[in-house]
């Protein structure tokens, strides 16, 4: 039991990144990994010993985030952000956060939670396509055409912004 | 030697090392052969690592105490607590699923009126302030309590108490005035046999009544405040979650019935 733990401790970075890759703001990240880890001590059990808690733990926040976003999508965004949005979306999601940076993590945010998924667990997170097809639940094939989208998308997204940027620059 | 052609799938497939060892080369004489997927790849790359590159502070991240206590076991649960002390535990950690297997929401930091927000950050701020100073954090001592709350009431205008936290094992080591939004609040400091310090915050507050815990979006102390009919008060320390709880509803009680209100 107290190795369990010790385990699951020992993931919690690991899960706050992937969660912040996913949501963005820092609050409903470190939420999202709360809700992982209460089920995932409520259902211990479920993992085998021996085997590494990464993906089991992956996949509980994976489900939970597709459950959330599903969430949003029938009730309006406005249901999951806290009732101090205001003062959540100030806070960056990551430190120091550059225009630059800014760009790319509001881009990663316009694609589709599944891509998002999908291409943060294998780009970020460094698993295997056989990994990330498992924890998320489909099959190689699916999750490969969702990471190709996925990328293609993220370059559109980033490319359109440079466009807008331009044209500002040349409004001035 | 070619044994198939490539496509632009097998540009993700080799920018995740998806690309069986055996066509890496024959994969790469294709790049050379053509340009446009070679820039293709290059940029694909290029947005890979700066995704990669944005995230990997958060590994770095001291982790939010609110996450280890819910492995250790320490998180506060619902079942059996007092009514006041349930919304504060509820509004924190929504530890819901501690016992219920449900969880309410993924968000629901419900902190009400902004002002109990406010009350929290400032008494965090002249904890991190005052408890840091090893030498000097108060301005009188503790050695009189009744000098020390006479001083303390006639500055902010409210009824005060130094509340007895040695059941806790804290001493009361003094006070000092510090600044609050708008007004004037007392700071009363404690510490126990093993040197850690909790502050008291009191202040006016506003007339409606709210309660909960407030810590930092980059950690460090938490408050456990509350504010009612004019008077707030927050607590604030680094202690187990579960422990800080204990102590702030103790001064809470306390302080109440010093200044002659009944609790609600």
């Amino acid at each position: 039991m107290e190795e369990k733990k010790a385990a699951i401790l020992q993931e919690i970075p690991r899960l706050r990144r992937y969660a912040r890759a996913l949501l963005r703001d820092r609050d409903s990240a470190d939420d999202l990994v709360q809700d992982c880890l209460e089920r995932a001590l409520m259902r211990l059990d479920n993992w085998r010993t021996g085997e590494s808690p990464r993906r089991w733990l992956f996949t509980i926040m994976h489900h939970l985030f597709i459950d959330q976003m599903r969430k949003v999508k029938r009730r309006g965004e406005a249901a999951v952000l806290p009732l101090d949005a205001g003062e959540a979306m100030a806070t960056p999601a990551i430190q120091a956060e550059s225009a630059a940076s800014r760009e790319i993590v509001d881009a990663l945010q316009q694609i589709s939670p599944d891509r998002r998924a999908a291409l943060v667990m294998v780009a970020i997170e460094g698993f295997s396509y056989a990994e990330a097809a498992t924890m998320l639940g489909v099959p190689a094939g699916t999750l490969m055409s969702r990471i190709a989208r996925g990328r293609e998308e993220l370059r559109a997204l980033l490319d359109d912004q440079a466009r807008r940027r331009t044209i500002r620059i040349v409004e001035k | 030697m070619n044994a198939r052609s490539f496509t632009d799938r097998d540009i993700h497939l080799a920018l995740d090392g998806e690309l069986p060892e055996d066509e890496r080369a024959a994969y790469q004489a294709w790049l050379e052969a053509n340009p446009d997927m070679k820039a293709r790849s290059l940029r694909f790359a290029a947005d890979n690592a700066a995704l990669r590159g944005l995230f990997t502070g958060v590994l770095d991240e001291p982790v939010p105490a609110r996450l280890t206590a819910v492995v250790k076991g320490d998180a506060p649960k619902r079942k059996g607590t007092p009514p006041w002390w349930r919304m504060a535990a509820a509004a924190a950690l929504l530890v819901a699923g501690g016992l219920g297997g449900y969880l309410v929401g993924a968000s629901g930091f419900g902190f009400g009126p902004d002002s109990d927000d406010r009350m929290a950050e400032l008494a965090i701020a002249a904890h991190q302030t005052f408890a840091a100073d090893k030498n000097r954090p108060v301005e009188v001592d503790g050695s009189d309590p009744a000098y020390l709350t006479g001083w303390l009431s006639k500055r902010t205008g409210l009824k005060l108490v130094a509340p007895d936290l040695s059941v806790n094992g804290f001493q009361l080591l003094g006070g000092r005035l510090v600044p609050a939004e708008g007004s004037t609040a007392a700071l009363m400091l404690y510490a126990d046999a093993q040197g850690n310090r909790i502050s008291v915050y009191v202040t006016t507050g506003g007339s409606e009544l709210s309660k909960g815990t407030y810590t930092l979006a980059g950690g460090g102390p938490e408050a456990v405040y509350w504010q009612e009919k004019g008077y707030g008060c927050a607590v604030v320390g680094t202690l187990p979650p579960a422990e800080l709880r204990l102590v702030a509803k103790d001064a809470y009680k306390q302080l109440l019935a010093g200044a002659g209100l009944s609790q609600s």
